[in-house]
């Protein structure tokens, strides 16, 4: 490997996709962190993680350990009908890659502008990363990176052929 | 032996002594060398034939300008038509010329010399023209020579792209980018300063001045130093911005990265702002013979003397119409160069220049107007302007000097206009586009001191400008010549394409008067070298023979790439296995483990298409998989379906929208299939809507529409109904499914151990359940698309290889076999199921397909309905789905069209699908044809190359007609 750069295949994450307006879903799922102030930035509260990624729409991140207790307090299936709460826990691939030259091995596959003046630890965006739609947050010394899992096989066949 | 290397000075390592070959001779040159610079001080002068009449060509330029020498790198460099100016000399280069063969000396080629009077501009054009251009192509292209694209990739290595974001992004890294770069940098800007040299300088590295008093390369390696330090500032030097796009979206080329596997960079770079810095081109004059080997751009043999230390001939005569040849000619003669005479056209030759070679004679007010020699100049001959006595000057070089465009190419390509500039003899950028700004020589600042000024001025972008520094350089003054009228011989106006004068008058007397068509006519301005030094002589050449103003004539577009860009840096990563993208499921490895034969079939998913056992050939395998479904029970993976979530208090208004079937009133638990119409009123797509409550559905659609769909749903949403509360969440990768087919099917099911009844009563066709199979947290939906009783077991992808291997494991005592996409389309054939991009072929609607049922009476509306509504009824004839018996029994392609007794008729419709049936152990057809409905029973042909099929007209349902099975 020519980069200075570490690339894992993590194992996938408790995933939630909320929609719908804020306070009605605050009021619904309590237990989340807090919602971030502005689109594109993400908190933190524990092991999980709370995106906002669209307009109206966020993405709660835990470790899938916790997968059953997040089922057991959003209850999707019970949520009033003026929000969605989906379990997506298996339709991301996350890729985490750290190292000094994280930022390089980024910029060969992400057309987004990742310096950190402008995407801050608090940042999280959808973008695109090998020509699939990704999305990119910090993690500790680099940047998680997830695709739609089908894409998986590719992004890490990308990635190697990257850091060759 | 280096005859012609200077004994001291320039910016080469002489301590470092490279080993090169060219046309099959070793020579020697020194790190920093060019292969241009290294063949000129081996006294190599004859290094290329030209393109149409092979003349003798020697090196003209130093950098990316260089009209004449391509040559072709051999071994690991492996590449064809490079420059020679811009080959950056390595040890063990090999390279030979291109245009010529057997070698540049004795060229068979030259012969087209005896019939040059009879092959002018257009001259292909008028005469290969029966029977067909394409004819003669090939061997035309090979005897223009020019190189072929290598045939292997390189050994090792690979290319690279990346993406880039700067508040500056500089093009040259010459006195105006270097200042403009400080500028930016000390005020905190993020800066990407790219050049195209293998050092910074630009003209800088070429000329003897001073700034500050001190030797301008001190200037350029301090500041260098210091942006060095700017954590904010990327330097990037061999390296090339070659494409300048909408949003100052940038293309760099970088050709040798410090990475020890990445051949080259391609840089895609968003910048705030552009600053092009990007120099000036010295032009060429127009004159007799003006291409011979020894005829060279003043500039460049500035070049090569003070960079490189070679001097490129002996006694030289120099031919200009401004000043800065002046500071040529005193460099020349500081390198022992005698200078025969400075011929200068113009009738006043400023002081200030001739203060530079205070005892040189200068004829001024006279003209050269033909060369003489072979291969290599060995006169000159000169006259006045106005006519008189004519002199012949003996000469081994003549240096030439028709003034300096500005490079301009990337300020065009960014769309900003250029305005014709009287004083300078040239086009200058003029109003910007997009935000880019120009500076230095490339807005026409052709002095050192305003260089430095306008650089600073545009980094600094109305912030704090940094001092400027004192700098010396004679004061520039131009009076254009854009050809000598007295000229004898062949007077070249572009030396690439091998276009004269007499090539542009003639274009203009045929008509092609505007300049755009001149280029296209006469190829002038094309090629490697894009008509850098030439294309303004065109364009005075126009003005003149039309009587115009050069403004009123014009430029032709600038177009990326700027100098040649190897593919292999666009493509980048992006070969082999990635060339396209591709999508698994969680089972492709054990797909592939058990031999599956694996293509992409739809969205880029890579499915097996069928299991063939060893011995077993494609039909064989495809037939028995068949057999097992009909017979016993087969298992595939669905899970690529497009597969979407729905929640909201409007999600039934909008399926019944959505869908041409009512969807509202189907009950929790329960299944509908239904059809998707464009807003033409054609089927845009089908699928399965499952209702889990009264506000959340799954709803189904094709794979390979999976994400059209997505769209199509979203856009009608936000456009037509933005009140709707309705949100949709793709789940595709979220319920992989197993589907279990087949007469033994419930079995199989019962034996995996579930606790939900599957019997037929509780959970009939088109029903659903939650709960467990085989312990897995499932969903189990009654829906079939091979016509037998089926049970798609829904799980998340993380249990799927769990479940489809129990299920195998399970269901081996029922002769279970895994099936492809292969025995799918049979089996769906067979049952008359259509598919999208077989019977739904674009123009088609519902009732075509004999699916009038799903066109609800009831709704008032519904998307699509009031397009079928208006096509039916102006109508008669429309293509109607029928199945298809070939008679004899044989296989009809897809897509065989159907015409009227066979005859060389228009089509009466087309055969969609053809498969072979295990169970009718025939061929067995589905087809759209005119009134299919009503023609059951007739015979109608298939018409083929190799002859005319009859088949007969059947339902399209071959098998179940009923449906028994599916519902069993």
């Amino acid at each position: 490997m020519t980069y200075d750069a570490k690339i894992d295949r993590l194992p996938i994450f408790a995933l939630f996709d909320l929609k719908g307006p804020q306070e009605a879903l605050s009021k619904w799922a309590k237990d989340t962190p807090a919602f971030p102030k502005g689109p594109n930035k993400l908190t933190h509260k524990a092991s999980a993680t709370l995106c906002h990624i669209g307009p109206r729409r966020w993405l709660l991140r835990d470790d899938l350990e916790n997968e059953a207790t997040w089922s057991a307090s959003l209850n999707p299936e019970e949520a009033p009908a003026d929000i969605s709460i989906v379990r997506v826990s298996d339709t991301q691939t996350f890729f985490r890659i750290t190292g000094p030259d994280a930022s390089e091995v980024m910029s060969i596959g992400c057309t987004l502008d990742l310096h950190p003046a402008v995407f801050a630890d608090d940042a999280v965006s959808y973008t695109e990363f090998f020509g699939c739609k990704a999305l990119v947050l910090r993690c500790e010394h680099g940047f998680d990176c997830a695709v739609e899992q089908s894409f998986g096989n590719m992004i890490k066949d990308f990635l190697n052929r990257a850091t060759a | 032996m280096q005859v012609d290397r200077l004994g001291g000075g320039g910016l080469i390592d002489r301590t470092k002594t490279l080993n090169f070959t060219f046309n099959g001779r070793p020579y020697r040159g020194f790190e920093g060398d060019t292969l241009a610079s290294a063949l000129l001080a081996n006294g190599v002068r004859l290094t290329a034939r030209s393109f149409k009449y092979h003349r003798p060509r020697g090196i003209v330029g130093s950098g990316v300008e260089e009209p004449s020498t391509l040559v072709e790198l051999m071994g690991e460099d492996a590449s064809g038509n490079r420059p020679v100016t811009t080959v950056p000399l390595r040890e063990g280069l090999v390279a030979k010329s291109v245009n010529c063969w057997p070698s540049p000396e004795f060229d068979i080629g030259a012969v087209n010399q005896l019939f040059a009077r009879f092959i002018p501009a257009g001259f292909y054009y008028k005469t290969f023209k029966w029977p067909n251009w394409h004819l003669y192509e090939p061997s035309i292209r090979k005897a223009a020579g020019l190189a072929g694209a290598p045939v292997e990739a390189p050994k090792s290595g690979h290319f690279e792209n990346r993406y880039a974001h700067c508040d500056l992004l500089i093009a040259g890294a010459g006195p105006a980018g270097l200042m403009a770069a400080l500028a930016a940098g000390r005020a905190g800007q993020r800066v990407m300063l790219i050049d195209e040299g293998m050092q910074a300088g630009g003209s800088l590295l070429n000329r003897n001045l001073t700034i500050e008093g001190k030797p301008a390369m001190d200037w350029v390696a301090t500041t260098v130093c210091e942006l060095d330090a700017m954590p904010n500032v990327t330097q990037l030097q061999n390296a090339t911005v070659w494409g300048y796009r909408e949003h100052n979206f940038v293309m760099v080329n970088e050709r040798a990265p410090e990475h020890p596997s990445i051949l080259e960079r391609n840089w895609r770079v968003r910048a705030a702002r552009v600053l092009c810095s990007t120099g000036a081109i010295e032009r060429t004059l127009v004159f007799g013979n003006n291409d011979r080997p020894g005829v060279m751009l003043a500039s460049a043999i500035q070049a090569y003397v003070n960079r490189y230390a070679v001097r490129p001939g002996k006694r030289a005569v120099i031919f200009t119409n401004n000043n800065s040849a002046y500071g040529v000619a005193a460099d020349m003669a500081a390198a022992g160069i005698d200078i025969a005479a400075i011929i200068d056209s113009r009738e006043t030759v400023p002081d200030a220049a001739r203060a530079a070679v205070p005892k040189q004679e200068i004829l001024s007010g006279h003209v050269v107007y033909s060369t003489h020699g072979g291969r290599l100049v060995k006169a000159v001959s000169v006259m006045p302007s106005n006519g008189g006595a004519t002199r012949r000057i003996a000469c081994d070089l003549l240096a030439v000097s028709g003034g300096w465009n500005p490079a301009v190419h990337l300020w065009s390509q960014s769309r900003g206009t250029l305005a014709y500039d009287e004083a300078l003899s040239t086009f200058r950028p003029d109003t910007p586009v997009q935000n880019a700004i120009s500076a230095g020589a490339a807005n026409g600042d052709l002095t050192l001191a305003d260089a430095l000024r306008s650089g600073a001025e545009a980094g600094a972008g109305g912030g704090k400008t940094p001092e400027i520094p004192a700098s010396d350089d004679l004061p520039y003054a131009v009076e254009p010549i854009w050809r000598v009228e007295q000229a004898r011989g062949k007077a070249f106006l572009d030396m690439q394409n091998d276009v004269s004068v007499d090539d542009v008058h003639l274009a203009l007397r045929e008509g092609y008067d505007n300049v755009e068509h001149v280029k296209r006519y006469t190829t002038g301005g094309m090629g490697i070298d894009q008509g850098k030094v030439g294309n303004i002589n065109i364009i005075g050449t126009v003005a003149i023979q039309k009587g115009l103003p050069l403004d009123e004539v014009g430029t032709t577009t600038f177009r990326a790439p700027y100098t040649p860009v190897s593919f292999g840096a666009i493509g980048g990563i992006r070969e082999g296995s990635v060339s396209l993208p591709y999508r698994h499921t969680p089972i492709t490895a054990w797909n592939l483990a058990n031999g599956a034969f694996m293509y992409e079939s739809g969205a880029r998913w890579r499915r097996p298409g069928y299991f063939p056992r060893t011995g077993e050939g494609f039909q064989d395998a495809v037939n028995r998989e068949c057999r097992a479904v009909r017979n016993d029970v087969g298992v595939y993976d669905g899970s690529p379906l497009g597969t979407f979530e729905l929640k909201g208090r409007d999600v039934d208004k909008f399926l019944d929208h959505l869908y041409t079937n009512i969807m509202s009133t189907l009950k929790p638990g329960r299944a509908r299939y239904g059809l998707m119409l464009s807003d033409d009123g054609l089927v845009a797509d089908d699928g399965v809507a499952l209702r889990l409550s009264k506000d959340r559905w799954i709803i189904s659609t094709s794979t390979g529409h999976a994400d059209a769909m997505n769209a199509h749903m979203e856009e009608i949403l936000q456009t037509e109904f933005p009140d709707y509360n309705v949100f949709i969440t793709t789940v595709t990768s979220q319920w992989n499914n197993v589907t279990i087919c087949g007469p033994k099917a419930r079995e199989v099911m019962e034996a995996l151990g579930t606790a939900i009844d599957i019997s037929p009563e509780t959970l009939p066709f088109m029903a659903f359940a939650d709960g467990h199979v085989a312990g897995i947290p499932a969903r189990i939906v009654r829906v079939s698309f091979t016509g037998e009783l089926s049970f798609e077991v829904n799980v998340a992808p993380r249990d799927l290889l769990a479940l489809w291997e129990m299920t195998l494991e399970v269901g081996a005592p029922f002769g279970i076999a895994p099936i492809g996409s292969e025995a799918n389309h049979v089996l769906r054939v067979e049952k008359g199921f259509l598919s999208l991009g077989h019977e739904v072929d674009g123009p088609i609607d519902p009732y075509d397909l004999g699916l009038g049922w799903a066109m609800s009476k009831k709704k008032a509306d519904y998307f699509g309905k009031r397009s079928v509504a208006l096509r039916r009824d102006g109508t008669t004839n429309r293509r109607e789905l029928v199945g298809v018996i070939p008679e004899p029994d044989r296989m009809i392609p897809e897509g065989a069209p159907l015409t009227p007794g066979g005859e060389r008729k228009a089509t009466e419709g087309f055969v969609t699908a053809c498969v072979y049936s295990t169970v009718h152990d025939r061929w067995v057809g589905l087809a759209l044809l005119e009134n299919g409905h009503s023609r059951h029973g007739e015979t109608v042909h298939v018409r083929l190359n190799e002859g005319v099929i009859p088949a007969r007209v059947t339902p399209p349902i071959h098998y179940d007609p009923e449906g028994e099975r599916l519902r069993s």
